[in-house]
């Protein structure tokens, strides 16, 4: 039976299914990996606590009793952090695959064109002036994502969207919103503003469920469209010519990838604080496994949690007693990666296009 | 898939008006593609030619006028619903990066596809005979991006064919070809449509490929058509003076008996 290279074929009843052998495989392993990862996690910190133990703690979680102090360390004090991390690192990884995708640029990420640094300003904004309820700030945030994502498509529109026009206004438009957000921060509260720089950099010390809630609900409430999206990704990797041909309703399919993206990035934002790096290398990483012809999501989502859940587990433990921002490492580990990445397919497609 | 027996040809185009910005490249065409035959526009650089394919495979609205497919206006069908009768290959297509070669062929079944129902019989056979085709079958696992370039728009064209459409839009399908490749994509442009009765339209440069792979000749100059009819009458010295304004000389060409474009004045001895 003849099948597109690569593709296995999964039938059930009338449905046929299309699976990128390689891709499954892929995102068992990071599953894998990400498990292994999240035990490692929970048994790190100021106290070991021996695996055996994290797994019998997790598998206990449920059925509640009288907390043992390793039972209060891992599931009251890691366990909340570890659930943010994870979730803001998933979040970050779709998102970044989402607007990828759109842009068709490896380089348009939330966190380069402008999008978390819109939610950091927004929330900043409401911290400083006291303007929103605690709880509210995850919409603030989504609030101010969507507007910098709305500023930047106003100025990039020329009767179309070019790819590197939209990375450049972002840049940019990321830039302005940096200098607001500092101008906050002078205004504000000396505490409050030492409270958001901190949220700033990408921080999950204090994070726990209340953070993890908002975040948690919303991906639950996506995960249709995201599903619609795992498949829709696929039809805009074509130029604008060849895509319509094809059927595809290229405007629709570019927004609701865009809006996606943009809420996902700015409510990880609020739960995790901006996060760099993450957005923006997590898709990549995931398709250099992949080796798909889109942006692998499932695997974004592993990959972006995995590092996340990595930086902060480093940054917990390497420098103990002092701790710094996770953001702070993903900043550290991405930027070299990226500047690689950046020489290497230069390289390697040198004159081909 | 034809509407019931409706007079006339499936593509039309009624007072068709097309414009890029405030340039005006195409002002009150009114044309029909004969269907079952292969059609070829020709005409110089910017005479309106590829703007007109574009208009006809819904790419670019009409500012004016309008596109009818089966006597209903283009513009208001759904487009996954054009892409399940036109195929259409612009001139320089993009391939996702890192695509196989039957991956992109396999995309062409895209507006046939249900999200439920990604890979049925039909698909297979379609994908199967568009690679047959095509002779792409031994580049099924090669990447797209390291094709040459005979190789790459034979890809492109396979794709196209696992559409399965009754109409066919070709943009300048042979730029970037060699000669012999450039004969081979026309062959088989040609064998689609004497074995599947396709309609093909193809947008060409050359006046002597133009003239010997059309059924209907199509000539364009500042965006309005000159001449059509099959190349025998189109094709005279005239009107490559009128269109192209240059001096030439058309005799038969030695392999098919129909006109060959020689350019330049007779030699003048003496």
């Amino acid at each position: 039976m003849t099948r597109p290279a690569g593709f296995a074929v999964l039938r059930a009843g009338r449905g046929s299914f299309l699976l990128h052998r390689r891709a499954a495989l892929v995102a068992a392993l990071l599953g894998v990996a990400l498990a292994v990862t999240a035990v490692a996690y929970l048994c790190v910190g100021e106290s070991f606590v021996s695996p055996a133990e994290v797994v019998r703690v997790l598998c206990s979680a449920v059925g509640g009793g009288q907390p043992s102090p390793d039972e209060f360390v891992v599931g009251t004090l890691r366990m909340p952090r570890l659930v943010v991390g994870l979730l803001a690192g998933a979040a970050f990884g779709v998102a970044g695959s989402f607007i990828q995708t759109v842009a068709r640029n490896p380089l348009a990420s939330p966190d380069v064109i402008g999008v978390t640094q819109g939610a950091g300003a927004a929330t900043v904004a409401a911290m400083t002036f006291n303007v929103a309820a605690y709880d509210t700030l995850p919409y603030v945030s989504i609030l101010g994502g969507l507007t910098a994502a709305s500023l930047v498509y106003v100025f990039a529109w020329r009767k179309g969207l070019h790819a590197s026009r939209f990375v450049l206004i972002g840049i940019g438009i990321s830039v302005a919103l940096g200098s607001l957000t500092q101008l906050f921060l002078t205004k504000g509260d000396y505490l409050v503003a030492q409270q958001a720089k901190v949220w700033l950099t990408g921080s999950l010390n204090g994070r726990g469920y209340d953070h993890a809630a908002p975040l948690a609900s919303i991906l639950l409430v996506l995960t249709p469209a995201l599903l619609w999206a795992a498949r829709a990704q696929r039809t805009v990797s074509f130029d604008d010519d060849t895509a319509t041909a094809l059927g595809v309703r290229l405007g629709r399919v570019r927004l609701c990838l865009t809006v996606l993206g943009v809420v996902l990035a700015s409510v990880a934002t609020a739960a995790a604080g901006p996060v760099d790096f993450v957005a923006l290398l997590a898709p990549q990483i995931a398709r250099r496994l992949t080796r798909t012809a889109q942006i692998p999501l499932l695997g974004s989502a592993l990959t972006g949690a995995l590092i996340v859940t990595i930086a902060d587990l480093l940054a917990r433990k390497l420098f103990s007693p002092i701790e710094l921002p996770v953001g702070v490492f993903t900043a550290a580990v991405g930027a070299p990666y990226l500047m690689w990445l950046i020489v290497r397919t230069r390289s390697r497609s040198g004159g081909a296009r | 898939m034809t509407g019931d027996s409706t007079t006339g040809n499936r593509l039309r185009a009624e007072g068709l008006v097309l414009t890029y910005e405030d340039r005006t490249v195409v002002d009150g065409l009114d044309l029909e593609i004969p269907d079952g035959r292969v059609t070829v526009i020709i005409g110089p650089n910017a005479c309106g030619k590829s703007t007109l394919l574009r208009a006809l495979g819904r790419l670019l609205k009409p500012r004016r006028g309008s596109v009818l497919l089966d006597g209903a206006e283009l513009a208001r069908i759904p487009t996954k619903r054009v892409a399940q009768e036109i195929g259409l290959l612009p001139q320089t297509p993009v391939p996702p990066e890192g695509i196989t070669v039957s991956e992109l062929v396999t995309r062409g079944r895209q507006p046939h596809h249900k999200w439920w129902q990604q890979w049925t019989e039909a698909d297979e056979r379609a994908v199967g005979e568009a690679m047959d085709r095509t002779a792409t079958g031994d580049l099924a696992e090669r990447l797209v991006d390291e094709l040459s370039g005979g190789q790459r728009q034979r890809a492109w064209i396979a794709m196209a064919l696992a559409q399965d459409t009754d109409l066919l839009l070709l943009d300048e399908p042979t730029t970037y070809l060699d000669i012999a490749h450039q004969v081979e994509v026309l062959d088989l442009v040609r064998q689609l449509n004497r074995e599947r009765g396709r309609t093909v339209v193809v947008v060409l440069h050359d006046l002597n490929q133009a003239a010997r792979y059309a059924d209907h000749l199509i000539a364009m100059k500042a965006g309005r058509i000159v001449a059509q009819g099959t190349p025998d009458e189109v094709i005279t010295a005239d009107l490559v003076h009128d269109v192209f304004g240059l001096a030439s000389v058309v005799v038969p060409d030695p392999v098919t008996g129909g006109p060959l474009v020689v350019p330049g004045a007779p030699w003048q001895h003496g």
